[in-house]
């Protein structure tokens, strides 16, 4: 996940789709002309492959939504270890019921 | 276009009956879903309502669809969905919630949660925006760990207890 997010297109290519999310493949290129279609497509592919973008069908139209699940799970993680817990609080977030297998689980899933 | 629909994906580590479980029996709903629960067991073609903890309606619509998951397709859960815990939000049409419980490994289940139908429903929109990505973890934390996340009221106190 970290180094999905480490390139800087793809951080653009989520903040897109945080503005207006639900884009369809020629919505994304439209607002990267820069880029080509088949560079697009792959940026998406390795963001879908850490579950931050997932596409749905809608008749004959794809469309690609963020999905802030992962972020916040990792968020969680670092929140809890390196900031007070009323920071967790103001979140509605806590890690410490988190067993460390789990942490385990889903370093291997973001991997 | 931007108000259509929220559309979310988690990995379980569970299996696909366990986390149709937590989605549909109110055993599971109330220990994770903000202690919601539903009236009656949901069934296909018939209305619902869940209620919170002290008895006051949370949300009511129709089961669409309720076809648990095999090995051959996934589960589906789909809801209409009209908000009664808010009166502003009770005011806006109903919505739809769309469960899919899939089979992605040995003892690994994704969910997708798609809400829909929601063009008219704004405030809706926006409240259960952040609200479902906290109950999909914390789902995933009851049914990883045996505990929920703690509720978010308790979390203040620890909170507060800390400070003082």
């Amino acid at each position: 996940m970290f180094r999905a997010l480490a390139d800087p297109t793809r951080r653009a290519l989520l903040d897109s789709l945080f503005n207006r999310d639900g884009q369809t493949l020629n919505e994304l290129c439209e607002r990267f002309p820069e880029m080509t279609r088949f560079g697009v497509m792959k940026h998406l592919v390795v963001l879908a492959d850490v579950n931050l973008v997932i596409t749905a069908r809608h008749g004959r139209t794809k469309r690609h939504y963020l999905n802030p699940v992962p972020i916040e799970q990792v968020a969680n993680r670092w929140i809890s270890k390196y900031a007070a817990r009323f920071t967790a609080a103001l979140v509605g977030l806590d890690e410490h019921v988190t067993s460390d297998r789990q942490m385990e689980a889903r370093k291997e899933q973001s991997a | 276009m931007t108000l259509t629909a929220h559309v979310y994906q988690i990995y379980i580590a569970a299996t696909p009956q366990q986390v149709w479980a937590a989605i549909t029996d109110s055993e599971w709903t109330r220990r994770y879903f903000h202690s919601t629960a539903y009236v009656e067991p949901p069934e296909q073609g018939r209305p619902y309502r869940t209620v919170v903890g002290d008895g006051r309606p949370a949300v009511d619509g129709l089961i669409e669809e309720m076809q648990p998951p095999s090995l051959s397709r996934p589960g589906r859960f789909v809801q209409t969905w009209h908000t009664l815990y808010d009166p502003d939000l009770a005011t806006e049409p109903a919505s739809r919630v769309e469960w899919t419980v899939e089979q992605a490994g040995e003892r690994l289940t994704r969910v997708r949660l798609v809400h829909s139908n929601l063009e008219q429903s704004p405030l809706t929109w926006q409240n259960v925006k952040d609200g479902w990505v906290w109950i999909l973890n914390s789902m995933k934390t009851l049914l990883e760990t045996g505990q929920p996340l703690p509720p978010i009221s308790e979390q203040e106190e620890l909170a507060s207890a800390d400070r003082a």
